[in-house]
């Protein structure tokens, strides 16, 4: 019995470790298919962490949180879309000088708007409500686990197999794989380039920028300067593991969160959190080495100088 | 005579005006001031306590300081970027060398004239180690370092905070921090400006150094050769892995001596998390983009961007407003120039535009 509660309590704290990743490997996913290098997604996403406390703050609402983590998200992604694909400049420059930006900025307004330093708490902060659905949430072990979450958590579950659908079933799909797989062949048929582009790394923005709101409003209820630690990373990891393929990426966000997971119970055992705390990162890198081939694409991409 | 001379400047001060470098610093300063002002500051005073702080009273002093991490951690990621590899580890190395360093000074007994070098070379030894292991994975297992490298800085991270927490702890004070680095191991100061570091020198002579190494050695040429294009490199006969395992060694150890600085010569503590707070490896990253990877350029980008910060703390305590304003500068100027100009890691600046620029010049 006592065990059963346990095992729960780590699957319910994977699916929280495991939205956040989900949300911006999903969006990577998308700029993955469009051909555009996306790497930006750890700042987007402390952006987008940011942004949602300040709107839920302002507007003692957490609606508001959510629609300002998604526009900071897309204003970076809207630079990035600029630099790489209008002004060709290198993606990889971009993404490392986005991530830093993110990373200065959201140290710079902590401080500068609400005057605090380190960590930002409040009762107006509004989070997101842990939302049961009737009936589902009922069914033993998995109800409470799946069905008993914040909406984010829904929106990404249901992202995946809409995705799958948009991608490999709509005309809009094809033409972004397209635009990825064979940019000429796709301007000579009339698709520009250029607006697919733009389309994926904007809704990539969206995406982890989500990822930040369901951090700072859905995990917990506050602002820590650098939040995301690592998850951006661990998401580009992710969208290359799971071959871009929705369900690919789902398994490898689920990969990471449950070590994530088992990071926290061992730390209630007793582990010291600086071990525990590595533990996504090491099991990340192995699964780096196992799934080697995986990432050929980005190597190339890295050493073509 | 006084015609071409006036030409001569004409032209220089024309090519500077039109420097997409000029226009995104430019850009960015705009752009903080802004920042500034909608956040309920004044541009104007934070921009004169910016640079105030950053050359009057001790400022000086504290800007030359600060140049070593910056100038030294720029330097380290110069020598990756200029052979095509993407080493977002420098945090990692400069961390885990950093405390073996530490570890080092304060354990080994001995005059300091042996215990300061030894230290140094410690520092250097474990950077490096860490810096290998991505290395490997590229070479043998075929992984990107940029990912690896990257990944690597959070073990790095943990590893530390582990032996800092639980086997080097002072229980004398309520910080998470080794004990101090006793008098006798810390880096000496030179008596010039109130006292700057020694480590100044060590950085000035790296930078000579590796001006020659790419100015003058088959080293220096195969490494930016390989650069350029490595396919082609490859091609050329040089061995690529190689040369990639030896610039990983380099930047490690440069990185790891760069953190031993930072507590045998300015905190005199490890304290844990404290050497990544001020993210001296990612503005030495931002440095090397903006210099092109070159070691003269850099030096004085990190200079500047070293005086930027310093201003910055001083605009904290004077104007109050964020120092992190510094880091938000210095991150908008490399995106600008990276939407201006197209800098890519290995090469130069695009051909393109200095062909156009010779010929307006041409022109005239």
């Amino acid at each position: 019995m006592f065990e059963q509660i346990l095992d729960a309590a780590l699957f319910d704290s994977a699916t929280r470790a495991m939205i956040p990743i989900l949300l911006a490997a999903l969006g990577g996913m998308i700029c993955e298919r469009a051909g555009v290098f996306q790497i930006a997604l750890e700042g987007i996403m402390l952006a987008g962490a940011f942004a949602a406390v300040a709107g839920s703050y302002l507007a003692i609402s957490w609606t508001l949180g959510v629609v300002f983590g998604i526009a900071a998200g897309m204003l970076i992604s809207l630079a990035l879309a600029y630099g790489t694909v209008t002004r060709r400049g290198d993606p990889i420059v971009l993404g490392i000088a986005l991530n830093l930006l993110a990373m200065g900025l959201t140290g710079f307004l902590l401080p500068q708007l609400f005057d605090v330093r380190g960590v930002f708490q409040h009762p107006r902060i509004d989070g997101l409500d842990r939302i049961a659905i009737p009936v589902l949430s009922d069914i033993p072990w998995i109800g409470p686990v799946l069905f008993d979450n914040t909406i984010l958590t829904y929106v990404a579950l249901l992202l995946v197999p809409a995705l799958w659908v948009f991608l490999f079933r709509t005309p809009v799909g094809l033409r972004l794989r397209g635009v990825g797989e064979r940019p000429l062949a796709a301007e000579t048929l009339g698709v520009s380039p250029t607006v697919y582009k733009y389309g994926a790394v904007l809704a990539s923005g969206a995406l982890a920028g989500l990822a930040g709101a369901q951090l700072s409003l859905g995990n917990v209820v506050q602002f820590a300067e650098n939040m995301s630690s690592g998850r951006g990373w661990v998401a580009v990891v992710a969208v290359m593991l799971g071959r871009a393929h929705p369900v690919g990426v789902l398994a490898a966000a689920a990969l990471f969160a449950l070590a994530e997971a088992l990071g926290f119970r061992f730390q209630g055992n007793g582990l010291p959190v600086q071990i525990t705390d590595a533990l996504p990162f090491v099991v990340t890198l192995l699964a780096l080495i196992i799934a080697r081939k995986r990432f050929a694409r980005l190597l190339d991409l890295t050493t073509a100088g | 005579m006084l015609e071409r001379v006036l030409n001569e400047v004409g032209d220089m001060s024309r090519r500077a005006v039109r420097s997409p470098v000029t226009f995104s610093l430019l850009f960015a300063f705009a752009l903080a001031a802004a920042i500034v002002a909608v956040t309920g500051g004044d541009p104007l005073a934070a921009g004169g306590e910016m640079f105030t702080g950053a050359v009057t009273g001790s400022g000086l002093r504290n800007t030359l300081g600060r140049s070593v991490p910056i100038i030294g951690m720029a330097l380290a990621v110069s020598i990756a970027f200029r052979s095509g590899i993407i080493n977002l580890g420098g945090e990692g190395q400069m961390v885990i060398g950093g405390l073996a360093g530490t570890i080092v000074a304060i354990y080994v007994p001995g005059p300091g004239y042996v215990i300061v070098p030894l230290a140094m070379l410690a520092g250097a030894v474990v950077g490096a180690v860490w810096g290998l292991l991505p290395a490997y994975g590229q070479t043998w297992l075929r992984l990107p370092i940029l990912i690896t490298s990257l990944l690597l800085n959070y073990v790095a991270r943990a590893i530390t905070g582990y032996l800092v927490r639980f086997q080097l702890l002072d229980d004398a004070v309520t910080l998470t921090s080794t004990r101090q680095v006793p008098e006798t191991a810390r880096m000496p100061k030179m008596p010039i400006f109130g006292g700057v570091s020694l480590s100044l020198i060590l950085v000035i002579v790296l930078v000579a150094l590796l001006w020659m190494v790419y100015a003058r050695s088959v080293a220096g040429y195969e490494s930016q050769m390989t650069g350029f294009n490595m396919r082609s490199a490859r091609y050329g006969g040089i061995d690529v892995e190689q040369r990639t395992v030896q610039v990983m060694v380099v930047a490690g150890a440069i990185g790891g001596l760069i953190g031993t600085h930072l507590i045998i010569g300015e905190a005199l503590r490890f304290i844990d998390g404290e050497l990544v707070l001020a993210g001296f490896a990612w503005t030495g990253l931002l440095v090397s983009l903006l210099a092109v990877n070159r070691p003269i350029p850099i030096f004085i980008t990190g200079m500047f961007f070293s005086a930027l910060q310093i201003g910055g703390l001083a605009m904290q305590r004077n104007a109050g407003v964020s120092w992190r304003l510094s880091q938000v500068l210095q991150a908008v100027v490399i995106v600008a120039v990276a939407c201006r100009l197209a800098i890519r890691r290995g090469e130069r600046p695009s051909t393109e535009v200095s062909d156009a620029e010779s010929a307006a010049v041409g022109e005239v």
